[in-house]
């Protein structure tokens, strides 16, 4: 008896360590062939999982020399893990990782590099990648040192969303899409909507969903660091963005500060997007929008467009913020060569177009896109914004400078505990301190 | 010699008895060194490095421990809100725990259904209690501005914003953390059991009322588990991280911007791993100092039966 409890204890410990230490969504075996790993973001139970592992399993019966092995990992966990395997040069052969910084990654010799396989393809007379395919834009973010070391995956681009129900309730229509600031705020203030002192629904709100402060200053020709990445936030011309931003909908944008965060603790109570949930008429958001209401059925009726633009100068230019698909440099040839080929395989025109379909991504191949959205006049729409969609450029001293180092400033601005000059010159002198910090221990 | 025999038998037993006990231990054991040596000692030389997490560690001595005490604006704030929160969710947490215990040490009908229901939240996730207390103290929806609502405006005052609030955040996620007092009670209870009844018995004879017996008997023989609560509320006080994390973000203002979560920001965000790990090493040093002063308050404890 005795005996059969630890044999049943040890089995089941077995069992459950097992269990620990496998992630990977293909049970099949890889009888002799070259096995890599592919780590995506598509869990068991998820919609795109069977769509991803029918991908995988085409590729996997497409030839008789290598098995990919994918790892599907929920959103949220997958940067950690991703981060940590790459620490412990333990990375996956092949992953998705984000576009914007590719060069920490290359330059530090965790990547291989995709121009020297691209070329010994050609020189071999082997078919291989058409760069030409991706937009120059989300290229220029995967290069270091005039190389390639990823490619771009998918296309992120942020764009206007205007509710055409709420445009009708007041008399406007497609027409009236603004295309510069002074139309949008007027746009925005014939949407505005209140009961008593109860705002109903605001016409738009700068600093809602996607609308961030580097995006309005890129429209203005402004930036926060210069090509050298010295930082340049310091001129009146940024304080003026930050104002307008703010000062949107308050004072003789007819509402208080009060009326404004009741509205946005709504908001957040209802756990929807405020477009969504048809308590903005229009917002600056991504193309991931468009999936989310797609999917949940959405009876709104809207559209989107280009976000309008300042009306001197004004740039027409929106933050990226794509995947990048990377090699890891697991510095072993037989898996590099089967991970090139599955990368080749990934990257061509009609896997492309099926992971769209699989996704619900805009991806970064651009003619199987132009494909894809045909018919389709929101996705057409939002992929011509790609061509205008640019990445955040990555900043040693401060990897996450337009988030995490700019938001505590930035909130300070909005809850109007210190006006937008001040906090400019705050998050000014916090990233003069990292980049001497930086310096001082590199 | 049959003594010799013996003793030596005895020897061998004890012999196979450890060898027996390190085989029973050696799961914890290997976890302690694989997880939990392993890494301090990892941590400790990287803190005199810059890592960025996907290069080679580089030896850069104490710049890092430099860079913090001396030229970091976030380094000493981060701290001082630490050391606001210990100083105040420590006392606060040993009072109400203490009070329930006390409360819950009566003998009243359905007394195991309430000590459940206060120990409850400590089986619930910090996440999922962190939501909830999201919505309880929202300052514009929140349940508790509305019960509030008459004395405002009895008061003539605004509402209180509570987490949106920089002058009220810190405390607003203290009071949210006494929720889980119920733990320390647990302990508290667990002691009063132990007090003899004869103890009671014979302040009763001499007259004494309840208050008394409570400070006279009860708090001075619960000083040990007092004093256990103490040390790890001051050690746990030290790694808040998740309520700020998930109800203010550390903010407003940075408000509620903890050491250990700029600790993390330091390593996830800014890819500063040596850093982050001369933090990690500080918060260690400053725990261990604050707690050996803690112990040296020892002496105020009362051990039943202990010979002084």
């Amino acid at each position: 008896m005795k005996k059969t409890w630890i044999v049943s204890l040890l089995l089941l410990m077995t069992l459950s360590l097992s269990a620990c230490g496998w992630f990977g969504d293909d049970d099949e075996t890889p009888d002799g062939r070259i096995e890599i790993t592919f780590w995506h973001m598509s869990p068991v139970g998820s919609d795109a999982y069977p769509g991803t592992r029918r991908i995988i399993r085409a590729f996997n019966e497409s030839q008789d020399k290598y098995f990919v092995r994918g790892t599907g990992l929920n959103f949220w966990d997958y940067w950690d893990r991703i981060g940590v395997a790459i620490a412990a040069n333990n990375a996956p052969d092949i992953g998705f990782h984000t576009l914007d910084n590719v060069i920490l990654r290359a330059q530090n010799d965790a990547l291989y590099n995709l121009s020297a396989l691209i070329e010994a393809d050609l020189d071999a007379g082997r078919p291989t990648i058409e760069i030409e395919a991706f937009l120059e834009n989300q290229l220029e973010f995967a290069t270091y040192e005039g190389h390639l070391y990823a490619l771009p995956f998918t296309a992120t681009t942020r764009v206007l969303y205007y509710n055409l129900d709420a445009f009708a309730e007041v008399g406007l229509t497609e027409d009236d899409v603004p295309t510069t600031w002074s139309e949008l705020y007027d746009v925005a203030k014939q949407l505005d909507k209140v009961s008593g002192s109860t705002i109903e629904r605001i016409g738009f709100d700068p600093t809602y969903g996607q609308g961030t402060y580097h995006g309005y200053l890129w429209q203005n020709g402004l930036d926060f660091f210069d090509e050298d990445l010295e930082v340049t936030l310091d001129t009146q011309a940024h304080v003026d963005v930050l104002e307008w931003m703010i000062n949107f909908n308050t004072g003789a944008g007819g509402f208080t500060r009060n009326q404004l965060n009741t509205f946005g603790e709504g908001n957040q109570m209802l756990g929807l997007n405020p477009f969504a949930a048809g308590r903005v008429g229009m917002i600056i958001e991504t193309d991931g929008l468009y999936q989310t209401m797609k999917i949940h059925g959405s009876d709104i009726n809207f559209g989107v467009a280009p976000i309008p633009v300042p009306d001197e100068d004004g740039i027409r230019i929106n933050w990226g913020s794509g995947f990048s698909i990377e090699m890891y440099n697991n510095k072993d040839a037989e898996r590099l060569e089967a991970t090139w080929a599955f990368m080749k395989y990934l990257m061509d025109y009609d896997t492309q177009m099926e992971l769209a379909e699989v996704n619900g991504w805009l991806m970064a191949h651009y003619p199987a896109m132009e494909t894809f959205v045909q018919g389709n006049p929101i996705l057409e729409a939002l992929l011509e914004e790609v061509q205008f969609a640019v990445d955040k450029v990555y900043v040693p001293y401060a990897p996450n400078w337009h988030a995490n180092d700019w938001q505590r400033y930035y909130d300070d601005a909005l809850s109007e505990r210190r006006t937008p000059a001040e906090v400019i010159a705050m998050a000014r002198a916090n990233y003069l301190q990292k980049q001497e910090n930086f310096e001082a221990a590199n | 010699m049959v003594t010799v025999k013996k003793q030596s038998s005895l020897t061998a037993l004890k012999r196979q008895e450890k060898r027996l006990g390190y085989v029973f231990a050696s799961p914890w054991l290997i976890g302690l060194f694989v997880f939990g040596a392993f890494p301090m000692l990892a941590s400790f030389y990287l803190s005199f490095t810059t890592y960025n997490m996907v290069g080679v560690p580089r030896f850069i001595g104490l710049t890092n421990y430099r860079i913090l005490l001396f030229n970091d604006n976030l380094f000493w704030p981060s701290l001082w809100n630490t050391l606001y929160h210990v100083m105040l969710s420590v006392p606060l947490g040993l009072v109400v725990g203490i009070a329930l215990a006390l409360l819950l040490n009566t003998k009243i009908r359905g007394m195991g259904f309430y000590r459940t229901l206060f120990y409850l939240p400590n089986v619930v996730s910090v996440v999922a209690l962190s939501l909830l207390w999201l919505w309880l103290f929202q300052p514009s929806f929140g349940i508790i501005n509305q019960v509030l609502d008459p004395v405002y405006r009895l008061l003539n005052m605004e509402p209180l914003g509570w987490y949106r609030d920089a002058r009220l955040s810190k405390l607003t996620l203290i009071l949210m953390g006494l929720w889980t007092a119920g733990g320390s009670m647990i302990i508290y209870l667990a002691q009063m059991q132990d007090i003899p009844f004869e103890l009671y018995e014979a302040a009763s004879i001499d007259g004494a009322n309840a208050l008394q017996k409570t400070t006279r008997i009860t708090l001075p023989l619960m000083t040990p588990s007092i004093f256990f609560n103490f040390i790890m509320g001051i050690i746990g006080g030290f790694q808040v991280f998740t309520i700020a994390y998930i109800m203010t973000g550390g903010g407003p203002s940075r408000s509620t911007y903890y050491f250990a979560y700029y600790l993390f920001d330091k390593m996830i965000h800014d890819n500063n791993m040596g850093s982050a790990s001369a933090m990690a090493w500080i918060l260690l040093l400053i725990t261990l100092v604050l707690t050996m002063l803690a112990l040296s308050l020892n002496r105020f404890v009362f051990y039943l039966g202990e010979q002084k």
